[in-house]
């Protein structure tokens, strides 16, 4: 019986190992936030030649615009990737070594591993069809190709389409360039609930009740966010369907409602309620009933999250005296402290393989910075040095983070991946807040 | 030779209130609504009602219920937090029938849902203090708005200062 356990789980093992080996192709980077101490490898250098007609039709200027606007989208996000460097055309370069047009090897001279082509028709002048090929420039090998065919107006997800495409091929993950952020935008005293593409394209207010909206959070279908509303004058948790836009409320408790966080498997609710005389944690149903009460004491609990294998619920107590990240069971057993460095930490949530939980922390220059730390307590790591930067999420990946920062003066969205690079900034008008990453559809 | 005359001035204001409050024999409503303002603007005050006799105000205004103050991630109340409240207690025994809603307010720094909840912590403490000074807990509730609404948008310590509050509104009289 032992032994049979044994060998299965050797078969499973080495089942892994097959499917990852297939998957990843060796020498493409791949990291997550626990593999980063294991030692630094660049991003996988890509470049992507600009699209070619290769229909019989005569095309029109809003043909030719369309294509520079679909290879403008990939470039962007295999720029922005975290085991990507987008490869830029260096025309200096090129005048040097009398490139005259930019096939696979002068691709590789200016350093690229792998070359993306692109080729597009336009079937029955409604619909855009665009090849892609991926070419290895070390061997000028085909490693894959593809088809995608859209309405012309969805030209911007078929650009995402192909670049996730890219993703699975190089590493065999699944691709974020599809998924979507929410967050809070401030609209004169209002605060709205928005959600836009990960890369901030597509904004719209989910919410105009022209009340405050707090502390969006998706549910793990993308279906619907969870959010606070002070709609009913005191603060209540409501949840809203990202398509229909239907509002429903949820709770109706005396006092406080706060700070919602879906369990994994979609079936429960963590929060906070105040019903009891102060801010504890419970753990509601999906009708917003109360199941649990999982904090019991005299100071502020708040900020639950679940962990991803929803064994755990990370949130923030002052029961130290000051704000700290603490960590417990899912049924509020076994209360340990995470953080002792850093005066104030708050606001955590986890790493998508649930090994790390990233906070909030008052770090030693006195700002409010984004900061890492293990499960167990060890290994506190701060992960920005400019502005006042707040709720950090992770992507659906794990390879990204999105935050708030008011680094250019007034609060904005920004993302950035595991290793601090590629840098973007999602909103540019200066009043967004409380950003949190949707899932992979 | 100015500073004299201002002297002089303020000198007769003086006598001369002096003088109708012992004639006149004022109602006493007056002298009871003067002890909330600084005795230096009341002089005037005092003349002004003095000629045209009120009758006892009915009706009080949010502003004349004394905002508290808190210090950075605290909710305990400070020695002028608790003398604003005993000058709310006074209203509000003055006034037996007005309901009020106390809003928790927080500064910008620390995370919405943190200030939430220390909002609403230090708009209980002003309740506890005021139910244990012998205020019905029926007529006070709370609410937190956390640091959504600040009165000073600054990013100073004094903007900080003024945004960690306890605001009293009136719900209903």
């Amino acid at each position: 019986m032992r032994f049979r356990k044994i060998l299965a789980a050797a078969i499973s093992l080495v089942l892994i190992s097959a499917t990852f080996a297939f998957a990843q192709r060796e020498g493409v980077r791949n990291v997550y936030f626990d593999t980063l101490k294991i030692g630094y490898v660049e991003p996988t250098p890509i470049g992507v030649d600009e699209m070619k007609y290769v229909g019989n039709e005569y095309i029109d200027k809003n043909d030719s615009s369309l294509m520079r606007y679909v290879t403008g989208i990939v470039k962007r996000d295999i720029d922005f990737y975290a085991d990507f460097d987008l490869v830029p055309i260096d025309s200096f370069f090129i005048k040097t070594y009398e490139i005259l047009e930019l096939d696979l090897r002068g691709w590789k001279r200016l350093g690229a591993d792998y070359v993306l082509k692109l080729e597009a028709e336009f079937p029955g002048r409604r619909n855009m069809r665009v090849y892609w090929k991926l070419f290895y420039t070390f061997n000028n090998r085909r490693i894959d190709k593809g088809r995608i065919e859209v309405h012309r107006d969805e030209w911007r997800h078929m650009a995402h389409r192909i670049s996730n495409e890219i993703v699975r091929t190089l590493t065999g993950e699944k691709g974020i360039f599809l998924t979507k952020v929410a967050y809070v935008k401030k609209i004169g005293k209002t605060k709205e609930i928005a959600i836009a593409d990960y890369d901030g394209a597509n904004e719209r207010l989910l919410t105009s009740n022209g009340s405050i909206n707090l502390s969006p959070t998706f549910s793990p279908n993308g279906k619907e966010i969870f959010f606070t509303s002070y709609l009913e004058k005191d603060p209540k948790l409501f949840k809203v369907n990202i398509a229909s836009g239907r509002l429903t409320k949820l709770t109706d408790f005396p006092g406080l409602a706060a700070a919602p966080s879906v369990s994994p498997n979609g079936k429960r609710l963590a929060c906070v309620l105040s019903k009891d005389g102060n801010s504890e944690i419970y753990v509601l149903d999906m009708k917003g009933r109360v199941k649990r009460r999982l904090t019991h004491n005299r100071s502020i609990d708040t900020a639950p999250s679940w962990s991803p294998n929803g064994k755990y619920i990370t949130f923030t107590s002052d029961r130290s005296g000051r704000p700290q990240v603490y960590m417990m069971d899912s049924d509020g057993r076994r209360q340990r402290r995470l953080t002792y460095e850093g005066k104030y930490n708050d606001s955590p949530s986890w790493s998508t393989r649930g090994d790390r939980v990233i906070f909030v922390s008052r770090s030693k220059r006195g700002r409010f910075d984004i900061a890492s730390i293990d499960t167990s307590g060890i290994d506190y790591h701060i992960m920005t040095e400019v502005g006042m930067n707040e709720n950090p999420h992770f992507s659906p990946d794990g390879k990204h983070l999105v935050f708030s920062s008011t680094r250019l003066g007034k609060p904005d969205i920004f993302t950035m991946d595991v290793t601090g690079r590629h840098q973007r900034r999602l909103t540019r008008t200066g009043n967004c807040t409380n950003p949190v990453w949707g899932p992979i559809d | 030779m100015k500073r004299l005359n201002l002297l002089l001035a303020l000198a007769l204001v003086f006598s001369m209130s002096m003088v109708n409050l012992s004639c006149g024999g004022g109602p006493k409503k007056v002298v009871d609504e003067t002890t909330p303002f600084d005795t230096t603007s009341a002089i005037p005050e005092d003349v002004a009602t003095e000629e045209e006799p009120e009758a006892p105000p009915e009706i009080i205004q949010e502003s004349q219920f004394a905002t508290v103050y808190f210090d950075f991630d605290k909710s305990n109340l400070r020695a002028d937090s608790k003398s604003g409240l005993d000058s709310n207690y006074d209203l509000l025994m003055q006034f037996p029938d007005v309901m009020v809603k106390i809003e928790g307010h927080c500064d910008e720094r620390g995370t919405v849902e943190y200030n939430l909840s220390l909002g609403e912590k230090r708009a209980t403490s002003c309740m506890d203090y005021l139910v244990g000074l012998g205020i019905d807990a029926s007529r006070i509730s709370t609410i937190s708005y956390g640091k959504e609404k600040p009165v000073d948008a600054g990013h100073s310590e004094a903007a900080w200062d003024k945004n960690r509050r306890c605001e009293f509104k009136i719900i209903s009289q």
